[in-house]
């Protein structure tokens, strides 16, 4: 059964390795393992080994959630047990082969890669918790990837309500906290390598399972050897017990779906008298309140935003309070960023009238403020009165974040469009969707940068002690977050217009329109978007990592003149600047060279494609007469 | 064989529409006339191009060549006036799912412009032929069944109160009354002046209904004309099977088979 499964898997992930899946593929793969390599780095700190342990078990806990979080995001997995659901094999085989088939995979290769930082980690005090350490490692392995599938399974199931889907849009916000305020952990890293974790901290971070083995390992060291072998034997004992579990929820599925239903007869024309552009805002709307999907993303943006609000609060601190509004309206513009991609190819009834694109795109815009916007500004309004101060700062911060949301959001999700199955096909299982993470990051990146105005404003004000400066922010902040929402909205309807059977083809076949090429045609622009999106993220990245973060700390390093400001490796203790530096080189060339790869490989296929064309063209011209 | 019909008063012209994707050639300059008031059925095997060229015809996937003309006006040239003559139900694509039957004609009415009243008039109408209001009138589209989404779609389609009706596959997977029901529909627009284009593999079902009939294999249009002389002596099946040079399957082989 394994081996069959994995063969399958194996033979799926082959012919899907050509096409915008192998991009991701390559590039998360290679983000992945610069992570893994970090992680291992964090094994090899030279500190207190209770320190150590503590710090690799924030780790390990980190790389847990992402497992678990990583389905909601990146869609299904490659085979899925519906697919086996009229074989003749009991559900505890199908899913030990299936647990196999989840192995094989460039996801569970990076974190093994990370997780073998545990045996690093006991290889400094010896053989025996070497030994030790393995086994910690497969099972801290299988555990990761059987949460991950028993999640997916949980969530889809849940999420098939709306009172699911908002439950499960609160369990993943506190998991996004949770995962991505760990770089907390590692801001205070010089404090913490010099006095270690507070007691409570270190007992908590070591109650979770991902820390199990780390417990293990840590005992060996002391020879304490109820503590070596009980970790590992529960650790063990869970993993059979969530095997088992699994085995249960692979038969059929147990929550049945709540049907929601449309307004009655009298109320189904409400506000039909009025302009296209309402039509498409009362639409949006009643969309926005009865897909189960869609309530998911109403919830986790306020969600999100309060518990990043909330938790610094355990260090005392209210400052991030005053940006809960904001943060809100970020998330909120981040999740809709596919939204033309979700409704899939419902796009034909727009563009069978041709003309109501605007009307299209201004509705969806409109309906996505009624839903973030009032909730933002209230939210903000709370958080800055908790806070006292900041309110400048709140106020150019939330005006800009919602204007630059509010035309990002749909220009992304024209221009980004990611495709997935349609919304009545997968009505029972929500999380088959499209890998959503691109245009999600890339509407997220934007709509800060379009925000720096506002806040650069306020920054300036307060630089300069000039509160009238600083107050201008939240003037600054209206304008460019009007300017946003106009500018951004007329040109994804322009490209609405202009791409719209392109679009609609995307959606229905699942890939990229294959334009006619002709000799006149530039390498970037006839090269597959997605392919461009790699040559210019990495070119972007190399930039990034070989000048400000690696040649010039670099040479403040040699000159002995070291301003800090936003140089990464200048934050960390001393022993670990250098090697930061040259890991910053390292990704910068290697990007470049990605870019450089990339170019230098379309290019080729161009060629390749020009040539053949112009030889098939010979073949006509000899047999046709001309004319 | 190709019906006589001048360019201007044609309900419907495909001239030389051609489309390639990448390498391969789904539709290879295919041309097709729907006189007006004619029932016109359009068949093929799986990957013939009926759905290509369909989605070329109204406007749906830009063609890499050729025109399509409905009552004399270019599709592409002039999409507001071509769209307001016809009807589009295209096949398996997905509409505004979480939208009722009555919300949804109520919203495409108010896309179209056509005011309040009569798209109110006109959907409780439709939707009592389709019998999609009563117990389903607080359904969604989204949980609808297969006859039902044929259904809200050809009211979705005849709602403006097109001249020209053009169905990919209105038939597929649709269970016999619903069937019925689409078929009488269809009838009832024919015979009251209207021009309707539908694409089929179900044989008995063109010949039923259709007086005009296209056959296209592999990306070309092989046969046009009136159902009688595209047949000739013998059924439209076996017509069909000779004209698109398939080789019947099944016969050989499978001696395992409930054996």
């Amino acid at each position: 059964m394994a081996g069959v499964l994995i063969r399958m898997k194996l033979a799926v992930l082959r012919h899907s390795i050509a096409g915008p899946k192998a991009t991701w593929m390559l590039t998360g793969g290679l983000v992945g393992l610069a992570i893994a390599a970090g992680t291992i780095a964090v094994a090899t700190v030279d500190a207190a080994p209770r320190t150590v342990a503590d710090l690799l078990a924030v780790t390990f806990a980190i790389w847990a959630f992402g497992w678990v979080l990583g389905p909601a995001f990146g869609g299904d997995p490659v085979l899925r047990a519906e697919q086996f659901a009229l074989e003749p094999v009991s559900r505890t085989r199908l899913a030990l082969g299936l647990l196999a088939a989840a192995f094989v995979g460039v996801t569970t290769a990076v974190t093994l890669v990370a997780f073998a930082a545990l045996v690093v980690f006991a290889a400094r005090f010896g053989a025996v918790p070497v030994i030790v350490s393995i086994p910690a490692l497969v099972l801290q392995l299988t555990l990761v990837v059987l949460l991950s599938r028993l999640a997916a399974r949980f969530f889809g199931a849940l999420a098939r309500s709306r009172v699911g889907a908002a439950v499960t849009a609160v369990i993943t916000a506190v998991m996004l906290v949770l995962s991505q305020s760990g770089w907390v952990v590692f801001i205070a890293l010089d404090a913490v390598l010099e006095t270690g974790f507070s007691h409570g901290f270190s007992v908590a971070v070591r109650v979770l399972p991902s820390s199990w083995g780390v417990v293990a390992v840590e005992a060996s060291t002391r020879h304490d050897w109820l503590w070596t072998v009980g970790p590992l034997v529960a650790l063990a004992g869970l993993v059979v017990l969530l095997v088992l579990l699994w085995a249960r929820a692979l038969g059929p599925q147990r929550l049945t779906r709540s049907v929601v239903r449309g307004s009655a007869k009298d109320q189904a024309a409400l506000w039909a008298h009025c302009s296209p552009v309402t039509g498409v805002l009362v639409k949006e709307l009643r969309t926005w309140l009865r897909d189960p999907q869609r309530v998911q993303a109403i919830v986790v943006a306020p969600a999100f935003a309060i518990l990043s609000g909330v938790l610094p609060l355990l260090f005392g601190s209210t400052a991030f309070l005053p940006f809960v509004g904001a943060i809100t309206a970020l998330m909120g513009a981040t999740s809709s960023a596919n939204l033309y991609g979700q409704d899939g190819t419902a796009l034909w009834l727009t563009l069978l009238n041709p003309g109501t694109e605007a009307d299209d795109v201004r509705g969806r815009q409109q309906a996505w403020l009624v839903v973030y916007a009032p909730l933002s500004v209230v939210l903000t309004i709370v958080g800055t009165a908790l806070h006292g101060d900041l309110a400048p700062w709140a106020i150019a911060a939330t005006t800009a974040v919602i204007g630059a949301g509010g035309g990002l959001f749909v220009l992304t999700s024209v221009d980004q469009l990611v495709p997935g199955p349609d919304p009545h096909r997968n009505k029972n299982s929500p999380l088959d969707h499209g890998d959503v993470t691109g245009p999600a990051f890339v509407t997220l990146f934007l709509v800060l940068a379009a925000a720096t105005p506002a806040i650069g404003t306020v920054i300036a004000g307060s630089v300069l002690h000039q509160p009238l400066l600083t107050w201008a922010g939240g003037l600054v902040g209206l304008l460019t977050g009007v300017l946003c929402y106009q500018l951004f909205g007329l040109l994804a309807i322009k490209h609405l217009a202009a791409r719209g059977p392109e679009l609609l083809y995307l959606m229905r076949a699942g890939k990229e329109y294959e334009a006619a090429l002709s000799a006149e045609t530039a390498v970037l622009k006839a090269m597959p978007r997605h392919r461009r999106g790699l040559l210019w993220t990495s070119f972007f990245i190399g930039c990034l990592a070989l000048f400000p973060q690696g040649l010039v700390p670099m040479g403040m390093k040699i000159s002995g003149d070291i301003a800090r400001v936003w140089f990464l490796a200048l934050y960390l203790p001393d022993g670990l600047q250098w090697p930061v530096i040259a890991l910053f080189l390292l990704i910068g060339l290697a990007a470049f060279g990605l870019s450089g790869w990339v170019y230098l490989v379309e290019s080729r296929r161009l060629k390749a494609k020009l040539e053949r064309r112009a030889e098939e063209r010979a073949r006509y011209a000899d047999v046709l007469p001309v004319g | 064989m190709l019906p006589q019909v001048d360019g201007g008063t044609a309900a419907f012209q495909l001239l030389g529409v051609h489309k390639v994707f990448g390498e391969y050639t789904a539709v290879d300059h295919a041309d097709l006339t729907v006189a007006p008031g004619s029932f016109y059925g359009l068949v093929g095997p799986n990957g013939a191009g009926k759905t290509t060229a369909l989605s070329m015809a109204v406007g749906l996937l830009r063609p890499d060549g050729g025109e399509s003309r409905v009552f004399g006006v270019d599709v592409w040239a002039s999409p507001l006036e071509a769209r307001k003559l016809m009807g589009v139900l295209p096949d398996g694509l997905a509409l505004p799912e979480r939208l009722t039957g009555r919300e949804l004609l109520s919203y495409l009415g108010q896309l179209r412009g056509l005011d309040a009243p009569t798209v109110a008039g006109r959907a409780d109408e439709l939707l009592d032929v389709m019998e999609l209001s009563g117990d389903s009138e607080r359904t969604l589209v989204v949980d609808y069944s297969t006859g039902m989404r044929k259904k809200i779609g050809l009211a979705t389609a005849l709602l403006h109160g097109p001249r020209l009706l053009v169905l990919d596959e209105p038939f597929e997977a649709v269970d016999p009354v619903s069937a019925a029901t689409i078929k009488q529909i269809l009838n009832r627009f024919v015979a009251g002046g209207g021009s309707v284009l539908l694409s089929s593999h179900v044989m008995a079902l063109v010949e039923q209904l259709c007086d005009t009939v296209a056959v296209m294999a592999k990306g070309r249009v092989v046969a046009e004309g009136p159902l009688d002389a595209v047949r000739g002596s013998a059924s439209l099946e076996d017509t069909f099977v000779e004209l698109v040079g398939a080789h019947l399957g099944g016969g050989e082989g499978l001696s395992w088979l409930a054996s």
